[in-house]
């Protein structure tokens, strides 16, 4: 079953526990692909010998 | 001097005014009020005025004065501070209904710190809402550009870039997570400052986003940016992040010329099809000022800052949505439109996402640090193009193109040294045909903020742009 983008953001909104309004469902799924589209630029690199940190050792 | 001579000085010329008596603290911090109650009111730079309290300190400021004694560079000079700084006893908002009641029962340690310089609090500038940008409506009215009431004065601190802009106040200190502060100082033609990011405490400073947050000096002038920064910097034991480097003096370089320092242009920015023409031409006519006083100009290539918008909402709206996690499941109703809705959508992106971001800001960091190796400071635009009209940010997002069109692209300029924890400043560099201010930014090395203050100095120094007088608030 596929669902649609409001489908998709209001059942993960449901997972995470975050109320959404009615009205506004929409614009959030909009700005939640937007978001994730633009993130998926990011699987074009090679991270994957790399460790994230928060914040870098050299600033101490 | 007159009490309208008053307002159009520097803060460090104000310091001076003080100390050699031709003008009093009173007078002074009078001077200001009387601006902020004729302009304040269209322009919404304050959520609140200090009034009482600026005055009763100007008058022990004057018993000081009086005394004589050693007044340092910032005594008597009337300062604002971004509403997300903690202020005993007074009303902290962030910008949103949610706070509309709280009130601290502590200092922010940069509000200490500019006490204990000498300066006096004016009172409590306006933002976006809990510093994030985007505010359809504003709780405290809209923040209006002087250069143009039409347009938006940046996003998050706004309430400073009005401020300055206007001259209702003599130096300010705002927030920056990924340009909140340089983006506000380049579209009302002031100079703001990203320091390294744990170069200034946060303590009292309520987050946005954990791991980007900067207290952001913003100013009228690079010698003030520097005092104000060297009046707020170093260790503070109430925030573990902060560095325990000392401060030095960020004026030291002052009046030098560039002979020996290598400038590097960002291609990925400079070539960016996106760029207003006339912002293009004005980096363009600086790098040229900057050249004439000895500096070595060249191109680096930071493959990655194309990406940055994308890896810093990543991280920060991500971030931002988990500092406010139990506003988004109780009071969400209290929250402006948009920040609710960009809050929501960014809860929902899965942490594989968020660690993936988080990786490619570390290898952004990496790409920095090599293009920093080859040059000392790296040159850009602040923003791609002049102050937007506030409709055009206002405006219901059509679809998810729209989205990226207006929220990622323009963040890649400031955005980029917020992941890398790099220190970067914005500072006038031209006007456009329509007397839009535009904004030349300075990145450096960590902790290369006397460097870079001393290249904006000297840029500052061979350019009339900082004295130019916004067309709202002649009077």
């Amino acid at each position: 079953m596929t669902l649609s983008k409001a489908e998709r953001c209001l059942e993960l909104a449901r997972l995470a526990g975050i109320p959404l309004m009615e009205a506004e469902v929409a614009e959030v799924a909009e700005r939640f692909e937007s978001l994730m589209r633009e993130l998926e630029r990011l699987t074009q690199l090679d991270l994957a010998h790399i460790q994230p940190v928060l914040v870098f050792p050299e600033e101490g | 001097m007159t009490r309208h001579d008053i307002p159009w000085l520097s803060a460090a010329e104000t310091a001076v005014a003080i100390k050699t008596k031709q003008v009093s603290p009173v007078e002074v911090v009078q001077a200001y009020l009387a601006r902020i109650e004729q302009f304040d009111g269209h322009l919404r730079a304050y959520i609140t005025v200090m009034r009482d309290e600026a005055l009763a300190a100007a008058r022990q400021a004057e018993q000081t004065v009086l005394r004589g004694g050693d007044l340092g560079p910032l005594f008597g000079v009337p300062v604002a501070v971004k509403d997300q700084f903690w202020t005993r006893g007074i009303l902290t908002t962030n910008g949103s209904r949610v706070y509309r009641d709280f009130v601290p029962d502590a200092d922010a340690t940069v509000v200490t710190r500019l006490q204990q310089a000498g300066t006096i609090l004016l009172g409590k500038l306006n933002l976006s809402e809990l510093a994030m940008g985007g505010t359809q409506a504003p709780p405290w009215g809209i923040p209006r550009n002087p250069w143009d009431l039409e347009r938006t004065p940046g996003e998050s601190s706004s309430g400073s870039g009005v401020a300055l802009a206007a001259h209702l106040c003599a130096a300010s200190v705002g927030e920056d997570t990924g340009g909140s502060g340089r983006g506000p100082a380049s579209y009302c033609s002031a100079v703001g400052l990203r320091p390294t990011f744990t170069r200034v405490s946060r303590c009292g400073m309520t987050p946005m986003c954990w791991y980007l947050d900067t207290a952001a000096p913003m100013t009228k002038t690079v010698q003030d940016c520097a005092l104000i920064l060297g009046a707020i910097a170093g260790y503070d034991p109430h925030d573990l992040f902060t560095s325990h480097r000392p401060v030095p003096d960020y004026t030291a370089r002052f009046g030098r010329d560039l002979r020996g320092v290598r400038l590097g242009l960002i291609h990925e920015l400079n070539e960016d099809a996106g760029m207003h023409p006339e912002v293009k031409q004005a980096i363009h006519s600086a790098v040229e000022v900057l050249r004439q006083q000895g500096a070595e100009v060249r191109e680096v290539s930071i493959p990655l800052v194309a990406l940055a918008g994308a890896i810093f909402v990543g991280v920060a709206d991500t971030e931002g949505a988990g500092a406010r996690d139990d506003i988004l499941r109780t009071r969400a109703a209290e929250l402006d439109h948009a920040s609710r809705t960009r809050l929501q959508a960014a809860a929902l992106v899965p942490a594989k996402v968020y660690n993936r971001a988080l990786k490619a800001r570390v290898l952004l960091r990496q790409q920095f640090l090599e293009a920093l190796r080859q040059v000392d400071v790296l040159v850009s635009a602040t923003a791609p193009a002049p102050p937007p009209k506030h409709t055009a940010l206002t405006a219901p997002f059509i679809d998810a193109d729209d989205v990226r069109s207006r929220f990622f692209f323009r963040r890649a300029y400031t955005g980029c040294y917020a992941l890398t924890a790099l220190p970067a400043i914005s500072l006038p560099c031209g006007f456009t045909t329509d007397n839009l201010p535009i904004g030349l930014q300075l990145g450096a090395g960590p902790f290369a903020e006397e460097l870079l203050l001393g290249v904006a100095h000297a840029y500052e120094q061979a350019t009339p742009w900082h004295t130019r007088r916004a067309p709202a608030i002649e009077g």
